[in-house]
């Protein structure tokens, strides 16, 4: 009722975790069946090791959350040798995120782990992360970059692409072709929202960035606005996410045009939420008589 | 291995002004916290944030774990209005916890801080160990534990209305004109200028001290990245991870005090 396939590869249900806020799976052992779910995007690798951005990195803000991060990670190879053995005994089908400040960083990513003995199905590219200066964005808000990129890592893999997009553009349907134009088998949209904190007390910023990267359910209705829009002038799949914290904003997703989610900051609070509402998108389908819940993709009434 | 455990609510009561003390039924993490370590708490079933609220733990007794907290905002508003029986979902233990107390303990607590030197003091008497504990505040109403230096209990008040006048260091002084320091150890948990205070003093004297941080945590269990604290700078490579920056909710609650750039988080 839940199966659904992306390419060739059959996911349990469209519900999947989101890159850097799952880790690599290890981190959530005895606190969620990370087994039950669809899948899991792993927290972006880049080339090389990164410390990440000063602090504070964070802040909470109504129904939401500022990060900037700034990707800090093991990297590729320490991945390899530390992170994928653990993924490689998962039940759940494991995307790697990958990151990078230049077309050499991600191809020559993307290469290692080609070669690394690994049983994840895909890749996810984040061409779209706002808080450091080689997050990829000079990939992600420009067409030509992002079909450029997409070429050169389609000609490298097999395996699922997927790019990710950032709502930080003039036009996301434009980048989401580009990225289609290139041989992309997905997008999955959104990435964090530009946004910034204030503490008025001590007339200060909250991030030491200045800027951040705005989740959780805050940034919902412009994720939905933004996977609606690739729905419609796109024809290949979407993975939406933004905000999403209950079955209904998964049925929400998939009314809106998405073919599976990803679920992000809500796991912080609860770190089994994927799973959670599992047996509630069955007994929708059952209630409304769907025998598979993409039987709902896109369809919204005029 | 940490848990996700339905605790209930067994008991709550002011202690001091605007700090309360409730406790948790929630056997599995009771039998497995030590003093240093936190839990993190979803103040409600409909909580509307995105961050649970980290809080160390003060105690333990049979399956119930206590946790003493200063009212400051939205969770811990709700959590002060907790009735007995109702259902609070925490996930721990998590962080590392005190230890090594070869040397005689000096525990040292302030402001939201004072729980896991609490924990401490109590781990610290069931060993028989001797030690001196030292807790800080601002006036006498905060205070709820009795200034009793004849068993090496010393509270602290900055007006002098109850204990030792002055801050906490003071309150080290006096112990300094009988106890050679060197043979001592501090463990720290306060506001961050306590602690900040505390680290300059260890380490102008040479003294042995741990410290233990706070700062906003979004997941607790070392995903996000975004607890970041700074190490004092060390050689390091060009590109790494986790080197410069600790994570307080996994490396830490607890660092040392010669590795911690800065308490101000
Ligand atoms: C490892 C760890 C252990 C902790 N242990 C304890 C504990 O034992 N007892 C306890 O009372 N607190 C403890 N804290 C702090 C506690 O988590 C915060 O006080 C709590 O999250 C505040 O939640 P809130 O929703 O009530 O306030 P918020 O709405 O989050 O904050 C309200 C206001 O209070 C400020 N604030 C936030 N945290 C603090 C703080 N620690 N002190 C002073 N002001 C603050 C905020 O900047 C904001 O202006 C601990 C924190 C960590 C990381
Ligand atoms: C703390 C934090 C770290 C993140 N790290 C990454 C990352 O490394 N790579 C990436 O592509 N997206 C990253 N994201 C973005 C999320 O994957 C997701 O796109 C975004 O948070 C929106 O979804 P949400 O509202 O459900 O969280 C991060 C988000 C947060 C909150
Ligand atoms: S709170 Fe998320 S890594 Fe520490």
């Amino acid at each position: 009722m839940l199966e659904v396939k992306l390419g060739d590869i059959t996911f349990a249900s469209p519900i999947t975790v989101a890159s850097g806020t799952y880790g690599y799976g290890n981190e959530v052992e005895g606190l969620a069946e990370v087994n039950r779910l669809g899948g899991i995007v792993t927290k972006s690798v880049t080339r090389q090791p990164r410390e990440g951005n000063p602090l504070p990195r964070i802040a909470e803000t109504p129904s939401g959350m500022l990060n900037s991060i700034g990707l800090a990670n093991v990297g590729v190879e320490l991945y390899c040798k530390e992170k994928l053995p653990f993924l490689n005994n998962l039940k759940t089908q494991v995307i790697v995120n990958i990151a990078g400040s230049s077309m050499k960083d991600y191809l020559e990513t993307m290469e290692i782990l080609e070669e690394a003995n690994g049983n994840h199905i895909g890749y996810e590219i984040n061409i779209s992360c706002p808080n450091v200066k080689e997050g990829g964005m000079e990939f992600g808000v420009s067409c030509h970059m992002t079909e450029k990129l997409t070429k050169e890592m389609r000609k490298r893999t097999s395996k699922l692409l997927i790019m990710k997009l950032s709502p930080n553009v003039t036009s996301i349907e434009e980048i989401g072709m580009a990225a289609q134009d290139g041989g992309a088998d997905a997008v999955s949209a959104i990435n964090t929202v530009v946004g910034m904190g204030i503490d008025v007390k001590k007339k200060s910023v909250k991030l030491h960035t200045v800027f951040g990267g705005l989740s959780g359910p805050a940034i919902k209705p412009i994720a939905l606005a933004n996977v609606h829009k690739l729905y419609k002038v796109l024809s290949i799949p979407i993975m939406g996410l933004g905000g999403i914290a209950s079955a209904e904003d998964v049925l929400e997703f998939i009314l809106a045009g998405s073919h599976m989610v990803q679920i992000g900051t809500t796991n912080y609070i609860n770190p089994n939420i994927g799973v959670d509402i599992l047996q509630e998108l069955e007994d929708y389908c059952t209630e409304n008589g769907l025998k598979n819940i993409l039987e709902l993709k896109g369809q919204l009434k005029s | 291995m940490s848990l996700r455990e339905i605790s209930k609510v067994t008991g709550s009561r002011e202690i001091a002004e605007n700090t309360f003390e409730s406790t948790l039924h929630a056997p599995q993490i009771a039998a497995m916290i030590k003093a240093g370590q936190f839990i993190n708490i979803l103040p409600s079933g409909d909580w509307p944030k995105v961050m649970r609220r980290p809080m160390s733990v003060s105690g333990t007794e049979g399956g119930n774990l206590s946790i003493i907290y200063k009212v400051v905002g939205d969770g811990t508003e709700y959590m002060r209005s907790w009735e007995n029986g109702v259902e609070v979902d925490i996930i721990g233990p998590l962080g590392n916890y005190w230890e090594d107390f070869d040397k005689i303990p000096i525990i040292i607590g302030g402001g939201v801080g004072i729980a896991p030197i609490f924990f401490l003091h109590n781990t610290l008497k069931s060993k028989n160990l001797d030690h001196y504990m030292i807790m800080g505040s601002r006036t006498a109403d905060e205070h709820f534990i009795e200034h009793d230096p004849d068993s090496k209990i010393l509270m602290t008040t900055d007006d002098g209305s109850y204990g030792i006048k002055g801050n906490v260091v003071a309150a080290v002084d006096t112990i300094a004109e009988k106890q050679d320091l060197s043979d001592t150890k501090l463990f720290v948990c306060g506001p961050a200028p306590m602690m900040e205070a505390m680290k300059d003093y260890a380490l102008d004297k040479n003294i042995e001290c741990d410290i233990a941080l706070e700062t906003v945590m979004a997941c607790g269990i070392g995903i996000c990245q975004g607890c970041s604290m700074e190490y004092v700078p060390k050689e390091q490579k060009a590109s790494s991870y986790r080197e410069k920056y600790g994570l307080v909710c996994m490396d830490g609650p607890i660092f040392k005090a010669n590795e911690i750039k800065t308490c101000y988080l």
